[in-house]
């Protein structure tokens, strides 16, 4: 495996390279290219698979949000009849698979694999080749899923996909299919990726960096790649048996049969609450760095932000029968996880209460990214709280399943994670691209977003409070009520603001579009940062850094660019950003060991896709998919993680740092 | 200082409470907070505390957070102390939730087993959901006056003050009976009986809506519970127990009938049909249906909607006097049933001439392999008008 050792020399002596073969095995040369699109296709490094990360779940992020328009546009009146009850029902489910499988998944992990290797000091992740992998998986997953809107029809049981609803007799056609071994890919993604970073996180650190000096980000994706590792084995085993039960004619949830339709509820939200905080604590992670940066103060009560991530992530396991407290569990469930419920608030409510312990005395500046940041505290807030009287089971009886739930989970998920995501984009994009997104336009962007994101999911607390049931196709001016203020009003609203949040959502496309085209080159630390990533070049170098840093401090790169006067307690800057990467770049290392690009990652991935097709209309193109995999996966295990020098074009010289750039 | 951010407190949440009591429909008829019943009653004494500490708290950290944007702006002020935090202050904003959380537990756990309780029923009606309506049976309980079971679907009829236990199943998919005025709602799923406790205060219909997705006409499956006063109730228990009559020879309504036994009765039952032979006339829902059930008609014009609730069988200006009768005065004008000339000839009408234009059903015969040719839902009957002012003339003798 390609593990990078680390290029340190014990007392000047220069450790030795492993010895590869020399020759490859896969009976044909290595991708090479740096330049073009094969060095995308075939890249095995963090920073380039991240950015391709990031553009597709913008793709998926756009897809959903105009399926979400569509379904404002139904319901902004009574008896809709912009989509028939059947194009409805694909589009609300579509509207949640795209949403959490395919924007804010692969979103979270386009800033993990971008940030986590650059945060901890280190040169890639553990496993490149597997990392290109998960990127392939997922975007073969998105595709296979959608796929289903040409062939008869997308899946139409809710993203929740209860049984026996699910069950080929009432969901016959194939956008189950498509939705359940979609999802299975999509999972194959998820793993790789958590296996992959925890492995990253545990054993690639810089020198120094223990975990309690880890940044608050990386910690609280470490936490998300445990919840994945777990939760994602759990969905696998449910969508198995959808699958089966659909395709192969198993009886796993046939009440005829005597089988229980709970059991997939039990299975669906033992992955399905972990997953909600998977959905948000990259975010958290996010602005508990951007916060730091822009009120010039460490994020206060690190430790706790820390410990109370890893307590969500304990607590979070216990909590999932939450989801049906109208399905019947009996009283002693209900209390249990009514009670474990408002237990989990805790620790979410100790992250609210020191991020604004963090602004506190601090010397604030509102960029575009510390808006969304304090956008998030807030909005998650309102999410949060409407959490706390759905904790409260009696209550929950009467909300569940309304609009008032639905406004509950998007202040959490688009206020909460969608924010995060966009004061990542703001705070990191001059780190990526080496140019800063226009912050005025971010303002806007900003503005537009949180003015559209109340009014859209704003009234939704009163239409759900009111009984507007939600996944209804239409809605009946004869349950809206009297008064100007009646449910036709707030539905009306409701989808204005749909229309400003797109608005606003455009805006930012506007401004990557006009940031890509400026020439203007970003300051190397253009907010005065605290964390490693900043102490190298924008965008980063394939090696990240010319030198491995030794780490002394939590917030490293602050405390080597300030210094306390030990009388007068002030801080005074000691060295600018320049400086430190001037010092790096004249002691860099010399044999810096990357590993190489790879067919295989793309060429496995493509595999699976043909035997969920397979499955669902022939199987012996399953079979054939099957053996291409099989053939895929022994061209990857023979093949070495460094290219021999046979494979370069002209063959590289032994002086040449070929790890480097083999072809210029 | 502290009072000034005592101030901006009370400002916020005092505007934030009145915006949106004010932003509420009047008389929205599921509306979750005006509880008719003991049991809305019990979660809404719940509730209204907690909903009332959530918003206090948010407008506390909105404040707080206001605070620190205009207080902490950088207006060139020297570096901040580089803090890590205060360990005595973060326990304390530890404890000081999970107080909070306690107490609201404390009262939540006796609420969730107060409203679990079944030994105190009075009257048991079996619920009954398939895709996509709900069908009432009321076993034989001769002391609320039901000699025999009752069979009626759309609308469950309850007497006032009265502790009914619902007990709920499905012939499908999963649904969920919710009537937000008398209680939160429950599942009804296949293979399984679920226990739900309803009462209500006064007459009146109580609107509802099932709020468990169960496929493609979810929006289409309504529901209403009418509470009836006890000697409206027992009228209504006597007329239900009757059987239907025929019609007078040579009437329209005769023909009718005649049409409803070439077609409808495949599924429909009327008690007290017969066929031209004279024999009874039974319906085989469970060889064309795919859950086995289509609505008993036998008092249809008893009840004021159809096809799940979904439509009216009133006319607007005669629903709108029922709907909006005092509780004095709805339990006569609900028994005085669907007459002639209240009748919703228009919606009844497209119904019988193609169903699913209505509402979206799996009706179409070529598309129903998956469920060996069973229709979920009712089918075009391709009826022609002449049939349909037939069948619309039998239905309406079915008081």
């Amino acid at each position: 495996m390609a593990i990078i050792e680390r290029p340190v020399t014990t007392q000047g002596v220069e450790i030795a390279l492993p010895a590869t073969p020399s020759r490859a095995q896969g009976g044909f040369k290595r991708p090479v290219a740096t330049t073009g699109w094969k060095s995308w296709l075939f890249t095995v490094d963090h920073k380039k698979l991240g950015i391709m990360y990031g553009v597709m779940a913008m793709f998926f992020f756009i897809l959903g949000g105009l399926e979400a328009v569509l379904i404002r546009l139904q319901l902004a009146a009574p008896n809709g009849k912009v989509l028939s009850a059947s194009v409805y029902n694909q589009m609300f489910t579509m509207h949640a698979t795209t949403m959490v499988f395919l924007f804010v998944m692969p979103m979270a992990a386009a800033f993990a694999n971008y940030f986590i290797p650059l945060q901890i000091g280190a040169r890639d992740v553990a496993f490149p080749r597997m990392n290109a992998f998960g990127f392939w998986c997922i975007l073969g997953a998105g595709i296979f899923i959608n796929l289903s809107w040409f062939f008869g029809g997308a899946a139409d049981g809710g993203w929740f996909m209860y049984a026996p609803n699910s069950g080929p007799i009432f969901s016959p056609s194939h956008g189950v299919d498509f939705w359940a071994l979609g999802l299975q890919i999509a999972g194959i993604a998820s793993l790789t990726g958590a296996i992959n970073l925890i492995v990253t996180v545990l054993n690639m650190r810089a020198p120094g960096m223990s975990l309690m000096k880890m940044p608050v980000f990386t910690w609280l994706q470490l936490v998300v790649q445990f919840l994945l590792l777990f939760a994602v084995p759990v969905i696998t085993v449910a969508l198995f048996l959808l699958s089966f039960q659909r395709n192969f004619g198993a009886t796993f949830f046939d009440v005829s049969a005597g089988a229980d339709p709970l059991l997939w509820q039990h299975l669906f939200w033992i992955f399905g609450h972990p997953e909600v905080y998977i959905l948000i604590l990259p975010s958290f992670g996010i602005i508990s760095e951007v916060l730091p940066v822009f009120s010039k103060k460490p994020l206060f009560g690190y430790p706790f932000v820390v410990f109370s991530g890893a307590a969500i992530g304990f607590v979070g396991w216990g909590v999932w029968a939450h989801h049906m407290f109208a399905s019947g569990l009996g009283p002693v469930s209900v209390a249990v996880f009514s009670i474990s419920t408002m237990a989990i608030a805790i620790p979410t409510g100790v992250k609210i209460v020191n991020w604004t312990l963090t602004l506190w005395g601090g010397k604030l500046r509102f960029t575009a990214a510390m808006h969304f940041a304090i956008g998030l505290i807030v909005l998650f807030t309102i999410g949060g709280l409407s959490g706390v009287t759905h904790s409260v089971a009696p209550s929950d009886t009467q909300q569940t399943d309304t609009y008032y739930i639905v406004a509950h989970f998007h202040y959490v998920l688009f206020g909460g994670a969608v924010f995060g995501i966009f004061s990542g984009f703001y705070y990191w994009w001059p780190k990526m691209f080496g140019k800063t997104l226009n912050e005025k336009l971010g303002k806007a962007n900003f503005w537009l977003m949180v003015i559209g994101m109340n009014m859209t999911f704003g009234p939704m607390h009163i239409l759900g409070l009111q009984g507007q049931p939600r996944r209804m196709y239409q809605w009946t001016e004869a349950r809206a009520g009297e008064g100007f203020f009646n449910l036709a009003f707030w539905n009306q609203i409701a989808s204005i603001g749909s229309l400003i949040l797109t608005l606003g959502i455009f805006l930012f496309i506007v401004n990557v579009i006009k940031t890509t085209r400026s020439k203007e080159r970003a300051p190397l630390d253009p907010w005065d940062a605290r964390t490693l990533e900043w102490m190298t070049s924008s965008p980063p170098k394939e090696h990240n850094f010319d030198v491995i840093p030794n780490v002394h401090h939590l917030d490293e790169f602050f405390h080597r660019k300030y210094e306390q006067d030990p009388v007068t307690h002030e801080y005074k800057q000691i060295a600018t950003a320049e400086e430190i990467l001037a010092d790096q770049e004249a002691h860099a290392d010399k044999h810096i060991h990357m590993p190489s690009p790879s067919y295989w990652p793309i060429v496995l991935a493509a595999t699976l896709p043909i035997i969920t097709i397979g499955v669902i209309y022939s199987i012996p193109v399953a079979i054939v998919g099957g053996i291409f995999l099989v053939l895929a996966m022994f061209g990857w295990a023979l093949e070495p993680s460094t290219a021999p020098e046979t494979d370069f074009d002209p063959p590289a010289s032994e002086e040449s740092t070929k790890e480097l750039t083999p072809l210029v | 200082m502290s009072t000034k951010i005592r101030r901006i407190v009370a400002g916020v949440s005092g505007l934030a409470a009145t915006s949106f009591l004010a932003g509420c429909a009047k008389d929205a008829p599921q509306d979750t907070w005006q509880p008719k019943g003991t049991n809305a009653k019990i979660i809404d004494d719940l509730q209204q505390p907690v909903f009332a500490i959530a918003g206090v708290i948010g407008v506390i950290v909105t404040c707080a957070v206001i605070y620190c944007i205009i207080k902490f702006r950088d207006r060139g002020q020297a570096m901040p102390e580089q803090t890590h935090g205060k360990p005595a202050l973060e326990i304390g904003m530890t404890i000081l939730p999970a107080l909070i959380l306690a107490g609201v537990g404390v009262f939540t756990f006796r609420t969730v087993f107060d409203l679990s309780k079944t030994s105190d029923t009075q009257m048991v009606v079996n619920v009954t959901g398939q895709q996509w309506w709900w069908e009432y049976d009321y076993p034989a309980q001769p002391e609320m006056g039901i000699t025999a079971p009752i069979i009626t679907s759309g609308q469950m009829i309850i007497p006032v003050g009265t502790k009914v236990l619902l007990r709920e199943t499905s012939r499908d998919v999963i649904h969920s009976y919710w009537i937000p005025a008398l209680n939160g709602k429950r599942d009804a799923v296949p293979g399984r009986v679920h226990t739900l406790r309803l009462d209500a205060d006064k007459p009146g219909i109580y609107a509802g809506q099932c709020t468990e997705f169960c496929g493609l006409s979810h929006a289409n499956m309504r529901m209403e519970t009418v509470a009836l006063s006890k000697e409206d109730f027992a009228a209504w228990v006597a007329n239900q127990l009757t059987n239907a009559k025929s019609p007078a020879e040579k009437t329209l309504a005769k023909e009718g009938e005649g049409v409803f036994l070439n077609q409808c009765v495949r599924c429909h039952q009327v008690n007290g049909l017969k066929k031209a032979d004279g024999t009874p006339a039974i319906a085989a829902p469970d060889e064309n249906v795919w859950s086995g059930a289509a609505p008993n008609l036998t008092h249809l014009m008893s009840r004021n909607t159809f096809a799940g609730a979904s439509f009216d069988l009133l006319s607007p200006k005669c629903r709108a006097d029922v709907w909006g009768a005092s509780s004095e005065t709805v339990g006569k004008k609900y028994l005085a049933g669907v007459s002639e000339e209240c009748l919703n000839q228009t919606d009844l009408r497209r119904w019988l001439r193609n169903a699913p234009a209505m509402k979206p059903m799996y009706a179409d015969p070529a598309k129903l392999t998956s469920t060996n040719g069973k229709y979920r839902g009712m089918p075009n009957l391709g009826l022609t008008e002449d049939d349909i002012d037939k069948l619309v003339a039998y239905l309406s003798t079915l008081k």
